[in-house]
């Protein structure tokens, strides 16, 4: 897809401990751009820690980040936002007392073309407002527009958590978890809002909804316990027999040895994919 | 050889004072940590177990007993008064609990004063300890050695409780996770109690055994207050024996520093704090303690709340017909531009004010200055702690700068007023780009404490600089500003007054405009949803840095505001006391509002000027009711009274929300969608509470 052919986003040997408990350890990925890319694992896997040394709200303790062949290991989060990494969050958060419109706004202020000054020309913070509510109305908010964040729905809030990361236009997406607790109905919502992605854009889905998975992604990732298990196309990994026995936890007779911590994880998902 | 010789009986009496502030500091800390109460009354409690312990010592060792059964059993129930006090504002953060107690102390103080008397009140010691004993060649007070075996003691005590009995192991729980605790079958408001009940104990038996130390007096309270609040900063939270070693660096600073190298010792304090608070908030990431300010409201079933809703339905009858009239003659003068409806309220309050000189006197002419610049002061803590959600005890040090800056340079002969305003503007948004950085990075209470000390080391720098600022003696005789360069200086009551009215205007006037313009959007973004902004590229450093620096210009206008209507400055003038009186007219506006801040400043100065005029040696005690009051019943500020409450961040239970379009939206806005008053251009500045608030 990309001329180009280094990858959009590399990640070379990421590690992140806490103390003695080694959240992410020794992973290497790489992403080219529009790359359509899950990770999947039980629970404290390391899935959201990795996202979060993507987005740079946390710091590797070794190992490097490389994006469009620019080190990235060091940089602030809202450079790397600018840079082109947008994210969703696992708990939304919205600014509750400003309407959802104006949380977009505020979200596409940096990225926008007009963003010079736009405080001062009218003329300008019109045409920003004119752009937020397109990315509303994309992910179906247009009639909440006006009202405060901090009175729309669980559901709502993703949305409008889910808008501002696509206000500011990103060539990568994070997305942690972002059908966990939604309808169905905002399920669908969500899937046809990312299908209709440009093709260049990439995005990392953190998901438990094995379905939405597999709908939504080409390559697939599964973490465990902080290492990096198996990486590669969708179908391929998620019928590896590594994968299956300490992942999906195929049946209680497959005894191996991580038994019971990753039979655990197995059932969880079984709970996920049920909810 | 000879200087450790020599400083020797410091050194040990520096042993006895950190042991002292140990286990004062150890009852603050304990609340904090536990029961999540900042105590600004802790000092209070101490000072309490003095007064006692001096009353009723009388020289045997029987006095000095009942004394400490009398003066911890006093402190203790003080501390059950606390935790009574405290309970209903769990869920309001720590902001309102340490206001509330900061007013709890000033009536405590003033009912100490009342019972003992203002002087510094003599302690005597048992007779067989009232002598001196020979140590390593040096001769020593007998009774410092025993104290020191006491602390030691008590100490321990304190200790084997919290990590080998029960009830100590259900407070360390509780400091965790009291949630899981109740679930446990432990009742939390139980330990809530039993916690500031200990604290309280542990501050009236060192004030009672410590009386010959640091005795018992009007200031007591305040700098043993100071002082284990130094203590826990430097110390932590958890660990008993990290707060002994900086109780014991601190005793060391105060007495072999002070032997060493007098001068410097204050600033070693509360610089170190300073630092170590710097360092801290650095390490630790700033994830999740933005917004908890604002948490669920207290059940129904409280006396609190019942009070406040009858407040609301008192003001009710007079609110809902204004408000109608003002929504008819809105609709009516649809042709009238809004911003001139809108500015309609402040014009005729300029106005009034414009018009004071000629309906009240001289006095109290001085006393609205006043409140002008006080004003100003409280705004400027509005743009910190309410729009970029830092709340600060420290904006008096830019005001402070501002002050003596127009002072100094008044002096030296820059007398034209507009002049001074921009220096006085600069030099103190220069210091808070200086001290910034410290500030920015850190969240909720540590910010009080950072500013806290920024405060305390400005008044220390204050006292210190004799040559410039005249130490405590404060400045005095410096000319009176000029409007233009040539004309004459201001010397009459009402021209000054005119003078500070202008300028207090034109100040308020830019600061509202910068709020309500997309730049205080920004703002507000940052407070609610720190991450989020991050995430969507905004350098949320620079623009709290920014708004820290604007709003210290601010502070630094009123401060030159200051000067000249008193015509005198002094430290005391820039202290911690003004600085928790800005704070809490701040909160008694609401933290959001510019206008709610101007008159809680205003009811500040009436309540200590005014009022207590006709009765004197009490203005700290209606302040300190002033506290209480505005803390229980105007949780949202004089603008939650107005009948348009919103839940804010993450509530969502949302009171009545009041919809833009003021028709009786049901609760959380149901399907409706009647919000399509504000038209595309008009929508830019409608829409939310905070700029509701900022008229």
């Amino acid at each position: 897809m990309s001329p180009s052919t280094r990858p959009l986003l590399s990640l070379d040997r990421l590690t992140r401990a806490y103390g003695s408990l080694t959240a992410v350890n020794n992973v290497s990925l790489e992403l080219p751009a529009g790359a359509r890319h899950a990770l999947i694992g039980p629970n404290g896997a390391g899935k959201t820690t990795l996202l979060n040394l993507v987005a740079g709200t946390d710091r590797p303790t070794a190992g490097r980040i490389s994006w469009d062949g620019e080190d990235l290991t060091r940089t602030a989060p809202a450079r790397r936002s600018r840079l082109g990494i947008g994210r969703s969050f696992q708990h939304p958060i919205g600014i509750g007392e400003l309407s959802a419109l104006e949380n977009v706004v505020l979200a596409c202020w940096r990225h926008h073309p007009e963003r010079r000054a736009a405080w001062r020309r009218a003329e300008r913070l019109r045409r920003l407002r004119a752009t937020a509510l397109e990315q509303l109305d994309a992910v179906g908010l247009a009639d909440v527009a006006h009202r405060p964040a901090g009175a729309l729905s669980h559901g709502q809030r993703r949305m409008l958590d889910l808008a501002a990361a696509l206000a500011g236009r990103p060539r990568l997406l994070l997305l942690d978890e972002p059908a966990a607790g939604l309808t169905d109905r905002d399920i669908e919502r969500l899937l046809e809002v990312l299908g209709r992605l440009p093709e260049d854009v990439a995005f990392v889905l953190i998901e438990h909804h094995i379905d939405v998975v597999a709908q939504l992604v080409d390559t697939v990732s599964v973490l465990v316990e902080g290492t990096m298990l198996r990486s590669g196309p969708t179908r391929e990994v998620l019928s590896h027999p590594d994968v299956r026995t300490a992942y999906l936890g195929t049946t209680a007779d497959d005894v191996d040895p991580g038994g019971p911590e990753t039979n655990t994880g197995g059932e969880r998902v079984a709970d996920e994919g049920r909810r | 050889m000879g200087l450790l010789d020599g400083q020797f009986v410091p050194a040990l009496d520096g042993v006895a004072y950190g042991l002292l502030l140990f286990v004062v500091a150890a009852g603050l800390s304990l609340a904090f940590g536990t029961a999540g109460v900042l105590n600004l009354a802790h000092g209070t409690l101490y000072a309490a177990g003095a007064y006692t312990g001096a009353e009723l010592s009388d020289g045997t060792w029987g006095g000095l007993l009942l004394g400490l059964l009398v003066g911890t059993a006093v402190a203790c129930a003080a501390g059950v008064l606390l935790s009574v006090a405290t309970a209903p504002l769990a869920h309001r953060g720590h902001l309102a609990q340490a206001l509330l107690t900061f007013g709890l102390s000033l009536i405590g103080g003033t009912l100490l004063i009342e019972f003992f008397g203002a002087d510094q009140v003599p302690v005597r010691v048992p007779e067989a300890l009232d002598s001196s004993v020979t140590l390593l060649g040096h001769r020593y007070p007998a009774y410092r050695l025993c104290f020191i075996v006491m602390a030691v003691a008590l100490a321990a005590i304190g200790t084997w409780v919290l990590t080998r009995t029960r009830a100590g192991a259900a407070i360390r729980a509780s400091a965790d996770d009291s949630e899981m605790l109740a679930a446990t079958g432990v009742n939390p408001r139980l330990v809530h109690t039993g916690v500031l009940a200990a604290a309280g104990a542990l501050a009236g038996a060192a004030g009672v055994l410590g009386a010959p130390i640091i005795g018992p007096g009007p200031g007591t309270a305040e700098t043993v207050l100071m002082l284990s609040l130094v203590v826990v900063v430097l110390g932590g939270l958890r660990n008993l024996w990290a707060i002994a070693g900086a109780a014991i660096v601190v005793g060391q600073v105060q007495t072999l520093g002070v032997s060493l190298v007098p001068g410097w010792a204050p600033y070693l304090l509360f610089g170190a704090m300073a630092v170590v608070l710097v360092v801290r908030s650095r390490r630790a990431t700033a994830t999740g303690t933005a917004g908890s300010q604002v948490g669920a409201r207290t059940g129904a079933a409280d006396p609190i709340g019942w009070l406040r809703e009858q407040l609301r339905l008192f003001v009710a009858p007079f609110a809902a017909p204004l408000a109608q009239l003002g929504r008819r003659v809105g609709s009516n003068t649809a042709a009238v531009p809004g911003a001139v409806r809108r500015g309609l309220p402040p014009a005729v309050l300029v106005v009034a004010l414009a018009a004071l000189p000629w309906i009240v006197d001289a006095y109290a002419l001085s006393l609205v200055g006043y409140a002008l610049a006080l004003g100003l002061l409280a705004v400027s803590v509005t743009v910190v702690t309410g729009y970029a959600g830092l709340p600060t005890l420290g904006q008096t040090a830019p005001f402070a700068v501002g002050a003596y800056t127009t002072a100094v340079i008044a002096d030296a002969g820059w007398t034209v007023g507009p002049v001074q305003i921009v220096v006085a503007a600069f030099a103190a948004g220069l210091f808070c780009l200086v001290t910034g950085p410290a500030v920015i990075r850190a969240r909720g209470t540590t910010v009080l404490m950072i500013t806290l000390a920024v405060g305390e080391l400005t008044v220390v720098a204050i006292d210190q600089l004799k040559s410039i600022t005249g130490g405590t003696d404060g400045l005095v005789g410096f000319p009176g500003p000029q409007l233009l360069p040539g004309s004459a200086e201001l010397i009459e009551e009402m021209e000054v007054y005119h003078y500070a009215l202008v300028v207090a205007v034109i100040a308020v006037a830019v600061t509202m405009l910068m709020l309500r313009s997309p730049a205080g959007r920004l703002l507000i973004g940052v407070h609610g949803a720190e991450e989020r902004m991050r995430a969507s590229g905004h350098p949320v450093d620079r623009y709290l840095l920014l708004a820290y620096v604007g709003a210290g210009a601010l502070a630094g206008v009123g401060g030159s505001l200051m000067a000249h209507v008193r015509q005198y400055i002094s430290p005391a003038d820039v202290g911690f006391e003004i600085a928790a009186f800005a704070l809490l007219a701040a909160v008694i506006g609401g933290t959001v509002s510019v206008l709610g801040a101007l008159f809680g400043a205003a009811l500040i100065v009436l309540t200590r000027d005014w009022v207590a005029a006709s009765w004197p040696g009490y203005g700290p005690l209606l302040l300190g009711v002033l506290f209480v009051l505005t803390v229980y019943l105007l949780p949202r500020g004089l603008a939650g009274l107005r009948g348009t409450p919103r839940e804010r961040a993450g509530g969502g239970t949302g009171g009545d929300a009041d919809g833009v379009a003021g028709n009786g939206t049901g609760p959380g806005g149901g399907t409706d969608d009647g919000d399509g008053t504000d038209d595309g251009a008009g929508g830019a500045d409608g829409l939310n509470s905070k700029a509701e608030a900022v008229r």
